[in-house]
């Protein structure tokens, strides 16, 4: 071999080495000179990972401080946002849903619906994971890059359905909810809102503030020990406690019992709700999770809607309840006294074309106006109507509390409906209606609507003069009390309808409400419903000489209120009152995390 | 000679140190790199276990006295059995494709009793011998182009063979090492031409087919190599032939591309554009290229690697354990290290110059070609220059084949080293 071919063979060689590792460091060099920023910041984000830390919402307790809302923790599985590209599931996503056995296109639907709203941290995949799943996910980490398992606050309400429609529920946030005033809520997708009740009315302060940290994760997603950074700090939500005892509430729902009912019980001293239920109730434990379709169609199908919070929703007539208002109406415009007698009872008035009757057939006979409150007698009342204006009337119903809404936790509570003579002539057209509807009116039938919750302020009304405020649900934080405009009455007028309603309870239509020791007041009332059997009313307050409660009861399609209404109340009474030995042990939380599958 | 100087080979002394210092940079990366997974999940992760940085020891030991023994074996010696050692390894080779072990998918695997064994790591100095020889001889007959072509058919039988089980990483060596003593016997310049503008060629094709989806970049292409042609001075029938191999070339590769495997195609497609598959084979690129850059001028320090620390670098301690290199001793670290190659490789080719027989340079070319494919192919794909292939570095990835068959082919250049003045 030539010697000069050789060496450039060799020069060759060596050139063609040189050049290759030229381009090797050139490389390398850019890589981790110019570029290292970039990558050192890669490396960052390939082991850190900004993790959302939801604040424990703040807990809600009885007036005792039991504790009836509360937090634990549930498992949500989580896959990174990458993993559904436009294209669709990656590997990892897909195998996971075939594991988990989840409906494919509703899973991925619900994913992207995520993924749009912006979540900054992982798609939630599995809310509220079982066991099996957990493991699943933990076991095979290595295989499923950045799937998580990440643990989450989850409501708790420890007494189920007793507090349902006060305390309400939360869910998860809906889109509405994440942009409502176009500014930031502070709300993401996932987070968990009041729905219905108290949960709603306190949201700003049960809710806390989220808090932002950063933690180290390995090649697998999961956090390795090491101590987070705290970009910001979790602030839990601040407790609330409500006016209602759970033990009284308790004694409402036997009380009860099966009925389709609501019960509402007043401190007259302080308009604060001692207890508020309305059955049949819900387990709001199925509603902080996603509820299963057997369980909605089990829930929203029930001909008695659970759903239905009768406290401040529902509305009925107040029938005979409004009787002590048309006689206050009546001796405030001096157009009847204490001691007035009218023409007898025989079981009906005529007015017009129309027999109005009497709810006894056979007639009360000469009553005066004492006995027309003890008998509930129609006719006197239909008498008494006719001496006054439709505007009066309704005066009077308001200065008790009727025609408004009288809370201010819930957000769907209705207003009733006292008809005056301008809703009469938008209804029916000026000179269209005649004093025929003050018959009705007088004995709290037609037009009229009442809630529950407004007929035991009324009562507690009647009860005090007018001294009690409106109801007060929640104590903790207590809104400022406005205290309510004395009543137009004279004393001695309301010393009268009492005195008429004790001699009701005592010797009249309520005497299944009577107890042994302490004087009752009451009045019973069936409203006549349309749409079936007649609903119960019953009002009371108690003691009458120093009254400390006022409640009112009514039972839908039962009937008479005097054997319908008025045995529940006596029933409350008699264990607020600690009467008798018919006490069952208080209520225990309950330990179902309402999962019910 | 005393004891002392048996434990040192023969021949050139830089190129011992550089095999030492790599050795001992080896061990210590691997040290690194089976430190446990930080964090309390290192049940599920249990990383790299040290046991693989004793089993290096231990192999670095097998690997020293291979490269005494082959440090001192004479050449001739070498020569008159490579033919038969060559044969061997063919029959190893098919009986491994009949009836070897299937581990992870592929028949690479000799094993006997608890050694497993690659016959394809064997297959790699055979063949240099083999071929060495063949074209030693040749050189030493008055040279010709058959003896090349015959060195071609020699080479495609291993490398078919390792294609098969399959390897292609492994199979690319033997073309390399073929190409470089080729180059080194005084291959035809025409020839060369023609074998690297068809491999251009083919690229661009592929370029052209399955990436862009358009054929104009190897029109161009065909357009250039015909402008080319019409300005040199060849012989109208070499013109022809060129253009027909880079035609042919061109037009074969969609069917090459048919026949290879599935995740063959994804990953190259891949390196085109890791991103398609950040999860897949795309992962292993992004994450080792994290790791370099984020080493910076001096690293992230020994041990405090967190890329390699918190398990985001697969094959850390194999193939990709050049990221680790890069990640914690920084560029400082990695120019050493690639130094350390270029010192054994820049004085192989002198040696593969220098030597007094034929078939020692062409055993010294053979050994420097081989160091100079394994070390630009395998940080080209740490560095995502190439597309992800199986192939280890030197001396430095952890595994027993790798190390001994290095230190056995350096334990050659040593011995070959030692006879440059020798008559």
């Amino acid at each position: 071999m030539a010697e000069r071919e050789h060496l450039i063979r060799r020069g060759i060689f060596r050139t063609v080495v040189i050049i290759l590792f030229l381009i090797l460091v050139g490389n390398i060099f850019v890589m981790m000179v110019p570029q290292h920023a970039y990558y050192k910041d890669q490396a960052l984000k390939n082991r850190q990972v900004r993790f959302r830390v939801r604040a424990p919402r703040g807990l809600i307790k009885d007036r005792n401080g039991i504790i009836l809302a509360d937090n634990t923790y549930i498992a949500d599985i989580t896959v990174p946002g990458s993993s559904l590209g436009s294209a669709g599931p990656d590997t990892t996503l897909s195998r996971l849903i075939n594991w988990f056995d989840l409906p494919r296109e509703d899973t991925l639907q619900r994913l992207r619906e995520q993924k749009e709203a912006g979540g900054r941290g992982g798609l939630v995949l599995v809310s509220n994971a079982t066991m099996p799943q957990i493991a699943a996910v933990e076991e095979r980490g290595r295989q499923l890059p950045g799937v998580r398992v990440e643990a989450r606050p989850r409501r708790r309400y420890l007494f189920g359905e007793l507090f349902a429609h006060v305390i309400g529920y939360v869910g998860e946030v809906v889109t509405a909810d994440l942009d409502t005033t176009g500014e930031s809520t502070g709300y993401k997708i996932g987070d968990m809102i009041g729905k219905q009740g108290a949960e709603t009315a306190l949201e700003d302060r049960l809710r806390g503030g989220s808090g932002t940290k950063l933690e180290e994760v390995n090649a697998s997603g999961r956090v390795v020990g090491r101590r987070p950074v705290w970009l910001q700090e979790v602030t839990p939500g601040l407790d609330v406690t409500l006016s209602i005892s759970l033990e009284y509430q308790h004694r409402m729902a036997e009380a009860i019992g099966e009925r389709t009912a609501c019960g509402v019980a007043l401190d007259t001293r302080t308009g604060e709700v001692l207890a508020a239920f309305s059955h049949p109730a819900f387990d709001p434990n199925l509603m902080t999770v996603p509820i299963t379709a057997d369980q909605w169609n089990d829930l929203s199908g029930n001909p008695d809607k659970p759903f239905f919070n009768r406290i401040v929703q529902a509305t009925y007539p107040p029938a005979s309840l409004y009787k002590p208002v048309t006689s206050l109406a009546g001796l405030a415009n001096g157009v009847i006294g204490t001691s007035s007698v009218l023409e007898p009872c025989l079981g009906g008035w005529s007015f017009g074309n129309r027999y109005f009757r009497c709810w006894k057939r056979a007639g009360h006979g000469l009553v005066d106006h004492t006995e027309a409150i003890v008998q509930s007698c129609d006719t006197f009342y239909y008498q008494l109507g006719l001496r006054l204006e439709i505007d009066q009337l309704a005066a009077a119903a308001r200065s008790l509390g009727l025609g408004r809404v009288c809370t201010n936790i819930f957000a769907d509570e209705a207003a009733g409906n006292i008809p005056d003579t301008a809703w009469y002539d938008k209804r029916f057209g000026k000179g269209k209606w005649t004093r025929g509807v003050l018959l009705n009116n007088s004995i709290g039938q037609g037009e009229i609507l009442v809630t529950p919750i407004q007929m035991a302020l009324l009562t507690a009304r009647l009860a005090t003069s007018g001294k009690t405020p409106d109801p007060v649900f929640v104590v903790n934080p207590r809104s400022p009390a406005k205290m309510p405009e004395a009543l137009p009455y004279r004393e001695r007028d309301l010393a009268w309808v009492r005195r008429s309603m004790e001699l009701t309870v005592s010797e009249g239509t309520g005497k299944a409400a009577a107890l042994d020791s302490i004087a009752v007041a009451g009045k019973t009332g069936t409203a006549q419903n349309p749409h079936g059997d007649d609903h119960a009313w019953f009002m009371c307050f108690a003691p009458v000489g120093d009254p400390q409660v006022a409640m009112v009861v009514i039972v839908e399609n039962a009937g008479h209120g005097s054997s319908e209404a008025a045995p529940v109340a006596g029933q409350w009474l008699r264990t607020f009152f600690a009467e008798g030995d018919s006490l069952s042990p208080p209520p225990s939380p309950v330990t179902t995390n309402g999962r019910g599958h | 000679m005393s004891f002392l100087s048996f434990l040192f080979p023969p021949g050139d002394r830089w190129i011992f140190l550089a095999w030492i210092l790599l050795c001992l940079i080896s061990l210590a990366v691997l040290w690194s790199v089976t430190e446990p997974i930080h964090g309390p999940y290192h049940q599920l992760d249990p990383g790299v276990a040290k046991g693989i940085f004793f089993r290096q020891v231990f192999w670095a030991v097998i690997g020293y006295m291979a490269l005494l023994v082959a440090s001192r074996v004479p050449l001739r010696y070498l020569d008159n059995i490579a033919i038969p050692l060559f044969l061997f390894t063919v029959v190893l080779l098919v009986f491994i494709l009949l009836a070897g072990p299937v581990i992870g998918g592929a028949r690479r695997w000799l094993a006997i009793g608890p050694i497993r064994f690659q016959p394809s790591e064997l297959a790699k100095v055979t063949f240099i011998l083999v071929t060495a020889n063949i074209l030693g001889r040749s050189v030493e007959e008055g040279r010709g182009l058959v003896a090349a072509m015959v060195s071609f058919l020699v080479m495609a039988v291993p490398m078919v063979l390792v294609l098969r089980e399959p390897d292609l990483g492994t199979s690319l060596v033997f073309l390399a090492v073929w190409v470089g003593m080729v180059f080194w016997y005084g291959f035809p310049g025409v020839l060369l031409l023609g074998a690297g503008s068809a491999a251009i060629s083919a690229v661009i094709m592929f370029y052209s087919e399955s990436v862009a989806k358009e054929a104009w970049p190897w029109g161009l292409y065909v357009l250039l190599i015909l402008v080319v042609l019409y300005f040199m001075r060849l012989s109208i029938l070499s013109k022809v032939v060129l253009l027909a191999v880079n035609i042919g070339f061109g037009i074969g590769i969609p069917f090459f591309w048919e026949k290879l495997k599935g995740y063959q195609q994804e990953r190259i497609l891949t390196f085109f554009d890791p991103s398609r598959d950040a999860f897949g084979s795309g992962y292993q690129a992004i994450q080792s290229k994290v790791a370099i850059g984020s080493g910076g001028l001096f690293g992230t320090h020994y041990l405090q690697g967190t890329q390699k620390g918190l398990a985001f670098l697969p094959e850390r301690h194999t193939d990709f354990i050049f990221s680790v290199v890069g990640e914690e001793l920084g560029f400082f670290g990695a120019v050493i290290l690639l130094g350390l190659f270029l010192v054994i490789i820049l004085r192989g080719i002198d040696y593969g110059a220098a030597a007094r027989r034929p078939f020692g340079r062409f055993v010294a070319i053979g050994v420097v070609t081989y160091f100079t494919f394994h070390v630009v192919v395998n940080v080209a794909i740490t560095t995502g220059l190439l597309p992800v292939t199986g192939l280890p570095l030197p001396l430095i990835s952890y595994g027993g084949s790798n190390l001994l068959v290095s230190s056995l082919l350096l334990g050659l250049l040593l011995n070959v080293s030692s006879r440059t003045f020798e008559n």
